[in-house]
């Protein structure tokens, strides 16, 4: 069984690499259809500097070549100088960012995930009760809110909280302390914590009349005990199947919100290097983003087999 | 009959509320069930049979369903609506439950060992490894071979008459006065049918619990019950021993019931004859005898006034006019209706 287990995770581990090397390729042959050049600028260039200067970066070979140098480097974990910021190379532009959006994903992430979960068991508990209305409501409205307006109102109910209190309780933005994290974090969070409410709400209403909770019920068993033990781990077993893609979601989705609250996060470079053509940042940050998500499903997959034992021994 | 009844039902009436109205599922029902002692309560589908022992065990959702009236008490303590004496849960440690389909009644992220010792964790506050050596031990008891190795698996891993012993084993865990059978064997395949009653059978030998079976397979009475009720549209229509039920039905419906069952005899007739039509709605019961629109005796009294229990014997009796005594003197007075007359 424990062998089966270490089976499991390298064959999972061997999948994420092909997932990963199809993302690179795909990514690098976009890149190459894009239009644009990467030595195009204001500055008169003679045919004979740009032929040294291709012949410099290994512009002049076939693209094939292009392709296996490039693969070559990110096998090597090297993922190339940007074209715009001087000197600056990827790999660090990623070590200096990433650990900022990781933060804040993982942090909404788990506000998304415990709030979902909460809510929508409270919801499926007392359904077509006021609860259960109103939580409902603010779903549909986490739902359908875009996530600047979110962002923005909530700037709003900050500056307005801090003028009342007279001092400043939770910074309105910016990156440094855990108070500076709250509110992104909570905003970052509220849709997907919106849809995993909904999701855990349905999954418990099916659950909640099931077979197994009245025979828990025929046992005696307290309603506590009943709602965590038998109603609560089984209703959570389709959240949890949707928590790897919404990691990605959130993840990817967080620019929007780290603009807004001034976080010195990767998004904001993903989205930038497109706008200013910077090939080597939108290959690092695309291919270290599929990475780390593809690494995020496979835990999710691994925490899975371990909440549903059917999972955990095929 | 000198003491309280183990439990003792009375006049109970369960109600549901829904779109369509107001169903009466259970329209006063009585019985009671003695140690060492099996009550068998059949009927088709949809008489209240299950809804009758569920609402004891507080098992119906609540709303939609209502008690609207009656008690059942435990050796003479009321139990309906809160399940408890002296602020203890009866249910899994007076009284065990095991139910129709083993397949979806077991909790499916839970190890077979872990909820069989959870009644014995709840009600008698053992500890975890103690519960667990406990429930390997009733594994044992119910006949589930390597059940030290079985107790830590889960139900996926379980057939379905394993899994029938292990609900077994886990209503019996805390060594219950009374056993509920909701239609045990209703999903299982022949041969494991019968090894599920023989385990029951022992099982009530050597603890003295009684037992209270519903089915709708009068085999499994004729095999198991002491007793017999017999269920239609929410009342008891017959109550006897099982020889009372089987050689001297009262009822029509027990008759019906009787001709419609298959036997292994080759001078009898071996064409089967079902109960035409169907049973009453429910929502508007009729105000006589429910039985009556499929009755092959019905009277014109029948449609119009309910039965009550005529005694044909020792703890023998059913809801039926033609048990009256007018009926037996001067029929034409109480307008039989000719059963050919009434295309059903």
């Amino acid at each position: 069984m424990r062998q089966g287990m270490a089976w499991y995770v390298c064959k999972r581990l061997i999948q994420g690499v092909v997932t990963v090397w199809f993302i690179a390729t795909a990514t690098f042959f976009a890149m190459h259809n894009v239009p644009g050049d990467p030595l195009l600028n204001d500055r008169a260039m003679t045919p004979a500097i740009r032929a040294n200067l291709e012949a410099r970066y290994g512009l002049d070979q076939p693209l094939f070549n292009q392709y296996l140098i490039y693969l070559g480097n990110l096998a090597r974990g090297d993922f190339g100088i940007s074209f715009t910021q001087e000197n600056r190379q990827v790999n660090d532009i990623i070590r200096e960012h990433f650990p900022v959006s990781a933060t804040l994903g993982i942090l909404a992430v788990l506000f998304a995930a415990a709030g979902g979960v909460l809510w929508g068991a409270l919801t499926a508990l007392y359904r077509n009760r006021m609860p259960d209305y109103i939580i409902m409501f603010l779903v549909i409205l986490g739902i359908s809110v875009p996530s600047f307006v979110v962002a923005a109102l909530s700037q709003l109910g900050l500056v307005t909280l801090n003028n009342l209190a007279g001092r400043s309780l939770l910074p309105v933005a910016g990156w440094g302390s855990v108070f500076h994290m709250l509110t992104p974090a909570l905003v970052l969070g509220l849709s997907t914590m919106a849809y995993l409410t909904r999701l855990m709400r349905s999954s418990m209403l099916e659950i909640i009349d099931s077979d197994f909770v009245r025979t828990a019920r025929s046992k005696g068993v307290p309603p506590a005990l009943i709602f965590s033990r038998h109603q609560l781990r089984n209703a959570i077993l389709p959240v949890v199947t949707v928590l790897g893609p919404q990691i990605a979601v959130i993840t990817t989705g967080g620019f929007v919100v780290e603009l807004v609250f001034a976080i010195p996060g990767l998004g904001r470079f993903f989205v930038e290097a497109v706008q200013q053509l910077d090939y080597t940042v939108i290959m690092g940050t695309t291919v270290f983003y599929g990475a780390f998500l593809v690494l995020m499903v496979i835990v999710v997959d691994l925490l899975y087999g371990f909440i549903d034992p059917r999972v955990r021994l095929q | 009959m000198t003491a309280a009844p183990l439990l003792q039902v009375e006049d109970l009436h369960v109600e549901f509320s829904t779109h369509g109205g107001i169903v009466q599922a259970v329209r006063g029902v009585n019985f009671s069930v003695d140690s060492n002692c099996t009550l068998a309560i059949v009927g088709e589908s949809g008489c209240g049979k299950s809804v009758s022992v569920q609402s004891i065990m507080g098992l119906i959702p609540i709303p939609p369903g209502r008690i609207s009236a009656g008690s059942a008490r435990l050796r003479g303590r009321e139990i309906l609506g809160s399940n408890l004496i002296d602020g203890r849960d009866v249910r899994g440690s007076e009284i065990g439950m095991i139910f129709q389909d083993p397949m979806t009644s077991l909790n499916p992220t839970m190890t077979i060992g872990a909820q069989i010792a959870e009644p014995l964790q709840v009600h008698r506050c053992y500890g975890a490894g103690r519960a667990r050596e406990e429930a390997i031990r009733l594994l044992d008891s119910c006949r589930i071979p390597e059940a030290r190795k079985r107790a830590g698996q889960y139900p996926f891993e379980f057939s379905g008459g394993m899994l029938q012993r292990a609900m077994i084993a886990m209503a019996i865990s805390c060594k219950p006065a009374l056993l509920i059978a909701d239609e045990p064997t209703t999903a299982l395949d022949v041969t494991i049918q019968s090894q599920i009653l023989d385990l029951m059978l022992d099982l009530q030998r050597e603890t003295g619990m009684a037992i209270i079976l519903i089915t709708h397979d009068l085999g499994v009475v004729a095999r198991m019950a002491d007793e017999v009720a017999v269920m239609y549209a929410g009342k008891i229509v017959e109550h006897g021993s099982v020889d009372d039920i089987f050689y001297r039905s009262a009822h029509p419906y027990t008759c019906g019931l009787r001709s419609a069952m298959p036997v292994n005899d080759r001078s009898r007739q071996a064409e089967l004859k079902p109960i035409e039509g169907r049973p009453p709605d429910l929502f508007s019961p009729p105000p006589g005898c429910g039985y009556a629109p499929r009755c092959p005796h019905a009277m014109n009294l029948c449609e119009r006034e309910h039965p009550p229990e005529f005694t044909s014997g020792v703890g023998h009796y059913s809801r039926c006019w033609l048990h009256h005594e007018m009926s037996r003197q001067r029929p034409r007075e109480l307008h039989f209706r000719a059963a050919a007359g009434e295309g059903a």
